[in-house]
């Protein structure tokens, strides 16, 4: 790559003639276990030696956040359209419905703010993060008690519509829903 | 082929010195962008992060096992923390960005980034990966060398000379630069893996996600001619991207294309900062050179 004109400074002398040559080495022993560690973690490729590397830098990788995947939109785009709902049952026996930040709904800068709830509302749909479910409940609960009544249960809703294949007639969109997980509200979970 | 001048053009591409310029514009960007980043957080730091936040420690720690860098679990679990390492992450954002005591500053903006995706990893996106990668190498990368608070203070002691800008190693810059190019080829390759890709449909899946879209596509360019040309295009700018940047006589070439298709989605699709934090790194492959004629050029504009 050109360098440009610049002037290099004048050498010092060097105390301990080998210290640059440790620096160097220990340089290129960093870079050398980073670049094979960065290809084997982010190559979506699967072969044993990629798997066999990717399980030795692991610990390293998750421990420094060096871990990375560029799929956006990959293999496959998703091809439904999605939201989630919760409807919150009070003690009393009324309800109330409590809608995700959705940002087909929202202005063009709440959008850029809001953005983060569209990522979790994504993750939360589905069935493989059914862990963060009971949190997310009782966070809906938290929001929505509002001192009339307290909330007894949440449940949580997926709504869903396919994207119409291209070249097929295009109908308005029937959206599928589906309560995928209900919560009984706790007494310290709103306090 | 022998072996010693293998190893000659590995020295040549990580140790060479060269001015620092591209990597200290690439720090004031990076800075600002973090602080764009934890900006656009702010109404929600508690609401995402807090004690009471969508996801609680425990169930993180459950889902993603392991030891990793978190600041959340280090400190205290109150508000007050969580608020305070915000407020740090932005601080120190800010004085990267001026270039005061660079180095310590690139160090506390990676902690606080990494801890931020660790803390909640499902509402982090491309852009988040993008600033923690790239501000791990930061941190060991000369990046106060020019354009900072840093050197003017250098200056000013005598200790540096103010009509030079010495040449540096630039081996974690050539580790960013070698991000950002594995940024598309693994996408690329990521793609390609898919039939709507290939067939060349994707982008009209894409472009009818309610939840992303921000300004209208024109109508022509959802015809299905025009949206498997622009997915074929897509698919391959990120492999030219990825690997054309390299060749000297290609870069600006593809990175005019690349800034055509990250401002193309910028437009289209809400996904905040990615585009952004991507192009961002661009500055790294400019040649020194012609960052200082444009800057001339900038400045002569100016006046």
């Amino acid at each position: 790559m050109p360098t440009g004109k610049q002037r290099v400074s004048p050498a010092l002398p060097d105390k301990r003639p080998w210290a640059p040559r440790v620096t160097r080495a220990a340089i290129n022993a960093f870079l050398i276990f980073h670049l094979v560690g960065i290809i084997c973690w982010s190559m979506p490729l699967t072969n044993p030696l990629l798997t066999a590397g990717r399980n030795l830098i692991r610990p390293y990788f998750l421990w420094a956040g060096l871990f990375q995947s560029w799929d956006m939109f990959s293999p496959t785009p998703r091809a439904i359209n999605s939201y989630i709902e919760a409807i919150v049952l009070y003690k009393d026996g009324t309800t109330k419905n409590w809608v995700f930040p959705r940002m087909d709904r929202l202005s063009l800068t709440e959008r850029y703010f809001k953005e983060r709830y569209r990522k979790f509302a994504e993750n939360l749909f589905e069935d493989t993060n059914s862990a963060l479910w009971p949190d997310a409940a009782r966070r809906i609960a938290r929001l929505n008690a509002t001192g009339q009544s307290e909330p007894a249960m949440v449940f949580l809703v997926r709504y869903s519509s396919p994207i119409v294949p291209q070249n097929e007639p295009h109908l308005p969109a029937a959206w599928d829903s589906q309560v995928f997980y209900a919560y009984t509200v706790e007494p310290g979970d709103v306090k | 082929m022998r072996l010693s001048s293998l190893i000659q053009a590995w020295n040549t591409f990580f140790f060479e010195p060269q001015s620092p310029v591209p990597i200290a514009v690439f720090r004031i960007l990076y800075g600002v962008l973090v602080m764009a980043t934890l900006v656009l957080l702010r109404p929600d730091w508690l609401n995402w992060f807090g004690t009471h936040a969508w996801v609680s420690l425990p169930t993180m720690h459950h889902v993603e096992p392991g030891t990793r860098i978190n600041l959340f679990a280090l400190f205290p679990q109150s508000d007050a923390w969580v608020e305070t390492i915000f407020w740090v992450a932005l601080a120190s954002a800010m004085f990267l960005a001026t270039g005061l005591f660079t180095r310590v500053r690139s160090v506390i903006v990676f902690l606080c980034l990494t801890s931020i995706d660790q803390r909640n990893l499902f509402l982090t996106h491309g852009g988040d990966t993008f600033l923690r990668v790239t501000g791990f190498f930061l941190i060991f990368a000369p990046a106060g060398a020019a354009i900072s608070v840093d050197r003017f203070l250098r200056i000013r002691r005598g200790k540096e000379d103010a009509a030079i800008i010495v040449p540096q190693s630039p081996w974690a810059q050539r580790m960013i630069q070698i991000e950002v190019s594995l940024l598309y080829v693994t996408a690329f390759f990521s793609k390609a893996q898919g039939i709507p890709w290939v067939g060349g449909t994707a982008l009209y899946y894409v472009y009818h996600l309610d939840e992303l879209r921000r300004f209208p596509v024109p109508a022509w360019l959802l015809h299905p001619a025009m949206v498997k040309l622009a997915t074929w295009s897509a698919l391959t700018l990120e492999l030219f991207l990825g690997t054309l940047i390299w060749i000297v006589e290609f870069r600006y070439y593809v990175m005019a294309l690349g800034l055509f298709m990250h401002l193309s989605l910028e437009y289209s699709l809400n996904i905040p900062m990615f585009q952004w934090d991507v192009m961002s790194a661009y500055v790294l492959f400019i040649d020194p050179t012609d960052l200082a004629r444009a800057s001339k050029w900038v400045r002569a504009r100016i006046g």
